[in-house]
């Protein structure tokens, strides 16, 4: 099954450009003390994340109707935002009232949310033929 | 309600019901009958069921799209008739083989001898 489609591969560099933007955006934000500004910019990333998500998901799904249960789209979430934040930290560009203590919880505690998601997504590739849905396969 | 106008009510519903899935049988065989792109197919499909399937260009694109993910269609560019490159689609090995088993399990049944004196019975 080819699971990395050409639809999430747009998807993870719109992602990893919000991300890298967004972790610039914060620290930046922080460094300055321009506190009010953070809200703001979680609040314009919440939207882009989920834009992004909306339409890449929507067309890969149009695409081809791979019965993943969004495991996909999570997981490349999870792997870009997560790696961008530890790197962030390793390579010095955090500001001082960052945590790198609390990087390393978000990824925790997300990733036992996503373990639980994969196991959702094993359970419905039973009910699959290479990723599509049995069901709707000869429709 | 009068007996004509059930007649057809009750066989409109029936077909709805007995053309879901039909499709498939209908575009495998006319990649079984060659090489096509979409709108071959369209024809093929509208023309030998008599017009009693019709299906839309793009439900055909989805569709053959399923069916190459999961390897029974594959398919060729090859030039247009003065237009771009065409998608020319042909069954695979695997997909020759599953509509063989198909027909074997499904359809060669209405070719016994007594289904077919049974559909040919006069009441």
């Amino acid at each position: 099954m080819k699971a990395f489609t050409t639809n999430l591969m747009y998807f993870a560099i719109s992602f990893f450009l919000g991300a890298v933007a967004f972790r610039y955006g914060l620290s930046y934000s922080l460094e300055c003390k321009y506190f009010d500004f953070v809200w703001i910019l979680a609040i314009i990333y919440f939207f882009f994340n989920f834009l992004i998500g909306w339409h890449f998901g929507k067309k890969d799904y149009e695409s081809i109707p791979l019965n993943d249960v969004g495991f996909r789209f999570h997981f490349v979430t999870y792997f870009l935002f997560n790696s961008i934040g530890i790197l962030w930290f390793l390579l010095d560009l955090n500001s001082y009232y960052e945590s790198l203590r609390l990087v390393y919880l978000i990824a925790i505690f997300w990733g036992i949310g996503l373990i639980i998601h994969f196991i959702f997504y094993l359970l419905e590739r039973k009910k699959s033929i290479n990723g599509l849905s049995k069901e709707d396969l000869f429709e | 309600m009068k007996n004509s106008n059930l007649l057809t009510e009750l066989l409109a519903t029936w077909e709805e019901t007995y053309k879901k899935g039909q499709l498939t049988l209908w575009i495998f065989l006319s990649l079984k009958d060659g090489r096509k792109y979409v709108d071959e197919i369209k024809s093929f499909v509208e023309e030998q069921s008599e017009y009693t399937m019709t299906c839309e260009s793009q439900s055909l694109y989805r569709t053959l799209r399923k069916f190459k993910h999961v390897g029974v269609v594959d398919f060729e560019t090859g030039t247009g008739n003065k237009g771009p490159d065409r998608k020319y689609y042909f069954l695979t090995e695997l997909g020759h083989d599953l509509l063989e088993n198909f027909i074997q399990r499904n359809i060669n049944l209405f070719f016994n001898k007594r289904i077919k004196d049974l559909i040919n019975k006069e009441e």
